[in-house]
């Protein structure tokens, strides 16, 4: 029954710190599901066998279930490292971890620029591909902007900053 | 040689010619058309067995639980459409050679290509029905993306094309499974001896539809004809491959296939009759319309498949042999005209019959080779399309041989039909060779004219690149001499699509029939056509529907694109609570759900809470309200550590030594970097409303007691699980261990924890993916740093003196205690994922004792850690399957017995291939770690071309920093100097910023 307990506590606490505003108390409130979640799965393999799980050591029934502990025993890991990812996303704003702050919201400043017609605006739907294409059927590409079987006569589709002379891309010099 | 070989041998072929295009570029085209040529040679010393009527099987287990297998089977119909393939490919990839530029990229141009020659290999040889729909879907990717990648008009057309391939692959789906279903067996020729097509008319008809959808799709019909000129924004070389022998062959070849069991199935026979005639009529029309040759090619093909689909429909022995022997025609004289058009584009620099003019001077090969194809397409004596079209007149009339489905009136009008298709065909020939070679321009009074080239400016292309031009066309004009040739492979093959015992006979001249005097009224129709071409052009309308058939597609594409982002609308937003109500909603559903099902959960087992637990209880819920009550981000952290480490002691008095090891672990570094990243955000949470607040606790505290409520109710009642006690009485026999957690993560569930090993890799790099495209916040500095100037707390490295003392005495110890722990994993608490932890913890300390954060920067690629351990685990799960029978991935295999090193049993310690796998975790979770400190560790990191944008909107100056370029996978390291020039400030402080960046020097 105690780890019943533990469970509820953490999970109120884990639920609190959802709604609440700011990405690190959300993260927060992540570690202590996951924290839940590892305890739900012990108690699934019963507390009342406590014996270290290893051959020889334990008397015979009790030792506990090595099931929900190797289990675990990854859970935390991967919980570890989806923690760090979420406090990346905690720090790459523009200001603080806020949220609710809609103005500034990723999702709507990047949504805002492709809910736009951009998708059928560029594209003349009066002609087959075939017309579309122009000749040499590859107008404009990224890789060959002149046609396919004509020499690229501007450096306008390359990268740009690469070296004119020997076309790689220079390396930033150490600051220091 | 066996067809497995063959089928491998077309896909070797992909990295073969990725790997001789570094050394060829684009002449790679030779090499793959030579190897082609030998794989469609060798294919050929089937032929005679073919011949004789048997057929070649071959079968390889894929998916054996549910009947899959990669069964293939080689019979007269398979072989006409492989040495198709084969040839036809040969023969574009030569071509391909020339036709690209020196300087254009061609490397996955040859990839793509040969993959689809893979692809249809594959489909005209499955006789697995899963597999021949698995080839079919790849014949559609490889498809558009050959197309995807010709330039930036190319998505949308691809797109296009896609939308109405996929489609047409879900219906064949849907009956493949269904007649999988109904016969039992995914075998397609047995399928295809099933007594189920005659005894369920239903089912037959069902099907008949599903497979005409599917190949309509695929191969160009009315309605769905329109992808086909919308593909041909893809260069010359694919369209020709996509015309005469992939692709659009594929959608014949199924129908093919199929008709022997839709034979008589009225639905099949209108579906084919009625849209393929409406296909070939359209299609000559839209030829006779457009003035770009490459369009116009493009409706002819649509023409040719309507031919082709209709004489399917007619369903007798001679109609099926003449779409057999026309699919071979228009294989030859279809790739020789599609690579002509890229001939004339190439030298003449136009497709537009407008500005084409009077080219038969200055490229006359290239003419002659235009009007041997046109000559064969339009089907003219003594040539190969004669044959072929006149076997399909003769398909047409043999309708009236089956008088219980054609009367004699429905027979004539087909064919009249036919015919008038057939004049279409003769007319848009005329137009193609008069336009191009002549002044002629193909413009009536609706149409805009245009300035027509001078002919001096063209010239003749070279033989290396018209002669995979000249072969087809040369092919089709001496075949038609011995047509014979191909009596006994098409008795074969119509043997094969067909129940009846038939065996064609093909000849150039067999006496007076109505078909020859068909033949003679279509070439005299058709000839008063071109000679009258000028009037026609007034004459034929330029517009047709209201709406072009592009913007119908183009509809539905931006419609689907606009319905999937209203989808995804409903998540799109910041506000965490959005995402999160489904679930919890969901959640308290299921509470109810159990609480109301549930019933009696019985008694504890004895001894399940001790006395200890309610201290961790007092010391747990301690934690977690100063967790949620407190407003500073550095307490919250540190009060949630300390929750974390009451749940690691729990976890130390639940006998789990391993797990508790692991979660202290964990919690110190996570409570680490959480605080080298808490420098880049504010002291303190922010503030919500007192209401929010109750509100709140309210639904965290409902959703704990709903929690505990199922723990309490749900577990902890009954013994121990057989799973446990197999491990805790079998591991050592089975796989030597001790340690059984250990064991069950190296040894038994070695795979659970390989793809774990994933996740953590694709955590790490999504960090790195994030903070190398991304800003991230400012470091915030102290107001009071500013009184520190001058005082000693401004010296960093003297204050860390101390500690980086202990550290430097510390370090070989925790170094060395990492690899004991890796080592005795399998005997005693360790293993990889501690022992890495351990080394991590090596790194958070070298950290904390570092006077400054560049100080301790990792100079070396810590991603490839987690790529290396990724690899040695994938790698070692192979040496699995050198244990017998029983061999499987990841399964450990003693390497050596009896090592004196003071872990193990009695018996010495035991080197396996466990132990190398264990080796891997640590590298991965090692990286993963190194990555978390490295990167959210460091102070303020710009990608460079950011920084840029940033400081252009800020009105500073960019130019001192032009030549800042951020390349993938780079750490884009501190910020340039260049960059923290004047105006440059990180953030908020505006301070003498050296008290911010620690003591460097």
């Amino acid at each position: 029954m105690s780890i019943a307990i533990a469970v509820g506590l953490l999970t109120a606490a884990a639920v609190y710190l959802f709604m609440q505003r700011g990405m690190v108390r959300i993260v927060l409130g992540f570690v202590m599901a996951s924290h839940a979640a590892n305890l739900l799965l012990f108690a699934a393999g019963n507390t009342a066998y406590r014996g270290v799980p290893y051959i020889g050591t334990s008397d015979y029934g009790e030792g506990g279930d090595p099931l929900p502990q190797a289990f675990v025993l990854t859970a935390i890991v991967i919980a570890f490292s989806i923690t760090m990812f979420m406090i990346t996303l905690a720090i790459t704003t523009t200001h603080d971890d806020d949220t609710e702050n809609d103005e500034e919201s990723a999702a709507k400043v990047l949504s805002a620029a492709d809910t736009g017609d951009t998708v059928s605006s560029s594209v003349d739907t009066g002609v087959t591909g075939a017309v579309a294409a122009g000749t040499g059927g590859a107008d404009a590409s990224p890789i060959s902007p002149v046609h396919d079987f004509e020499a690229q006569d501007d450096d306008s589709a390359e990268a740009p900053n690469t070296d004119p002379e020997t076309g790689e891309h220079p390396r930033r010099e150490d600051p220091q | 040689m066996t067809l497995l070989v063959l089928l491998f041998l077309t896909l070797l072929l992909v990295p073969a010619a990725a790997a001789v295009h570094t050394l060829l570029g684009r002449n790679t085209g030779w090499f793959a058309a030579i190897a082609l040529v030998v794989l469609g040679s060798f294919s050929l010393i089937w032929l005679p067995d073919l011949i004789a009527g048997e057929t070649v099987a071959e079968y390889l287990p894929w998916i054996p639980t549910v009947d899959v297998g990669i069964r293939l089977r080689l019979d007269g119909l398979g072989m006409v459409f492989l040495l198709l393939v084969l040839f036809i490919g040969a023969l574009v990839m030569a071509y391909s050679a020339r036709y690209f530029s020196v300087k254009k990229k061609t490397s996955d141009y040859y990839i793509w290509m040969l993959l689809f020659v893979f692809a249809m290999s594959g489909m005209v040889l499955a006789d697995d029905m899963i597999l021949l729909f698995v080839f079919w879907e790849f014949t559609t990717l490889c498809s558009f993306f050959l197309i995807n990648r010709s330039g930036d008009k190319a998505p949308a057309p691809a797109q296009r094309t896609l939308l109405i391939t996929m489609a047409g692959g879900l219906g064949l789906l849907t009956a493949v499974l269904w007649i999988i279903v109904r016969t039992g067996t995914t075998s397609l020729s047995e399928a295809l001896q099933h007594q189920v097509w005659g005894d369920d008319a239903v089912f037959t008809g069902v099907v008949a539809v599903l497979i005409a959808f599917a190949a309509f799709t695929k191969s160009a019909q009315f309605p769905f004809h329109l992808w086909l000129p919308d593909a041909m924004v893809a260069p010359a070389p694919v369209s020709a491959y996509l015309h005469a022998a992939a692709m659009v062959k594929a959608g014949i070849y199924l129908l093919l296939r199929f008709s022997p069991v839709f034979e008589g199935v009225v639905v099949w026979q209108t579906l084919l009759i009625v849209c393929g005639l409406i296909t070939a009529l359209i299609g000559a029309l839209f030829a006779l319309q457009r003035h770009d040759i490459k369009e116009i090619m493009a409706y002819s093909t649509v023409s040719q498949l309507g031919f082709l689909v209709a004489i399917i429909g007619i369903g007798t022995p001679t109609a099926i042999a003449a779409a057999t022997i026309h699919v071979i025609a228009h294989a030859l004289f279809k790739s020789s005209l599609f690579m002509m058009v890229g001939i004339i584009e190439h030298e003449a620099h136009s497709r537009d019959i407008r500005e084409l003019n009077g080219l038969r001077k200055a490229m006359p090969v290239s003419f002659i080779i235009t009007v041997l194809g046109c000559l064969s397409m339009a089907g003219i004596p003594p040539l190969f399309g004669f044959v072929s079209k006149e076997n399909l007149l003769k398909g047409f009339l043999s309708a009236g041989e089956e008088p219980a489905l054609f009367g004699p009136g429905l027979t004539w009008t087909i064919t009249l039909l036919g015919v008038l298709a057939a004049v279409g065909t003769f007319a848009y020939c005329g137009r193609i060779v008069l336009g191009v070679f002549t002044s002629y321009t193909g413009t009536g009074k609706h149409d805009d004219a245009k300035e027509p080239m001078a002919p001096e400016t063209a010239h003749e292309a070279s033989l290396s690149f018209y002669a995979p031009a000249l072969l087809p066309a040369a092919a089709g004009a001496i075949l038609g001499f011995v047509p014979f040739l191909f009596d006994g492979l098409l008795t074969a093959s119509t043997q094969a699509s067909t129940t009846a015992n038939y065996e064609p006979h093909f000849y150039l001249y067999g006496g007076l029939s109505t078909d020859l005097m068909l033949s003679v009224i279509i070439m005299g129709v058709g000839l008063v056509a071109v000679l009258t071409r000028s009037r026609l052009d007034s004459f034929v309308p330029r517009q047709i529907f209201p709406w072009t058939g592009v913007e119908v597609v183009e509809k539905m594409r931006t419609g689907s694109i606009a319905f999937g982002r209203r989808v995804g609308d409903v998540t799109r937003s910041d506000i965490h609570a959005v995402h999160l109500t489904a679930p919890g909603i969901f959640l308290v559903g299921i509470f109810i759900a159990g609480v109301l099902n549930v019933g009696d959960v019985g008694e504890f087992t004895p001894g399940h809470t001790r006395m200890t637990d309610w201290v961790l209880i007092g010391l747990l819920a301690f934690f977690l309200l100063g967790t949620v009550i407190t407003h500073s981000r550095t307490a919250a952290v540190v009060l949630a550590g300390g929750a974390g480490f009451v749940v690691g002691a729990w976890y130390f008095a639940l006998g789990a030594v391993d797990v508790g090891m692991t979660q202290l672990l964990v919690e110190i570094l996570t409570v680490v970097v959480l605080v080298l990243v808490l420098r880049k955000l504010p002291r303190k949470f922010h503030q919500v409303s007192r209401s929010r607040t109750a509100v709140s606790a309210v639904v965290a505290i409902a959703f704990g007691i709903a929690a505990f409520i199922a723990a309490y109710a749900l577990t902890g009642r009954r013994g121990q699980s057989p799973a446990a006690q197999w491990y805790l009485e079998e591991t050592y026999e089975t796989v030597g261990a001790l340690n059984t957690v250990n064991s069950i993560l190296v040894d038994f569930r070695a795979l659970d924890t390989f793809g774990e090993l994933t996740v953590l890799g694709v955590a790490g790099f999504a960090i790195l993916a994030v903070l190398n495209s991304a800003f991230s916040t400012s470091d915030s500095h102290p107001a009071e740093s500013k009184l520190w100037i001058g005082t000693p707390l401004d010296h960093a490295a003297d204050n860390t003196q101390a500690m980086r003392s202990v550290f430097n005495w510390m370090a070989p110890f925790i170094v060395l205690l990492s690899l004991v722990l890796l080592l005795r994993g399998h005997y005693d608490s360790g293993g990889g994922f501690i022992s890495a932890l351990v080394l991590g913890g090596f790194f958070a300390l070298r950290y904390l004792v570092a006077p400054s954060d560049s100080a301790v920067k990792l100079r070396f690629d810590y991603a490839l850690i987690i790529v290396g351990g990724i690899v040695i685990g994938a790698v070692i799960g192979l040496f699995g399957f050198m244990d017998g029978a029983e061999g499987s991935y990841l399964r450990p295999i003693v390497i050596l017995e009896g090592i004196p090193l003071p872990w193990g049993t009695d018996a010495g310690f035991t080197l396996t291939t466990a132990l190398i796998f264990d080796v891997g975790i640590y590298l991965a979770v090692i990286g993963a770690v190194l990555v978390a400190l490295d990167r959210l560790g460091q102070a303020q990191r710009y990608p460079a071309e950011l920084l840029k944008a940033h400081m252009k909107s800020q009105g500073q100056k960019t130019s001192q920093i032009e030549r800042i370029e951020m390349h993938a996978g780079d750490d884009p390291g501190d910020v340039p100097l260049e960059a923290e020039g004047e105006g440059w400030h990180p953030g908020p402080y505006t301070g003498n910023r050296s008290t911010g960046r620690g003591d460097e020097g």
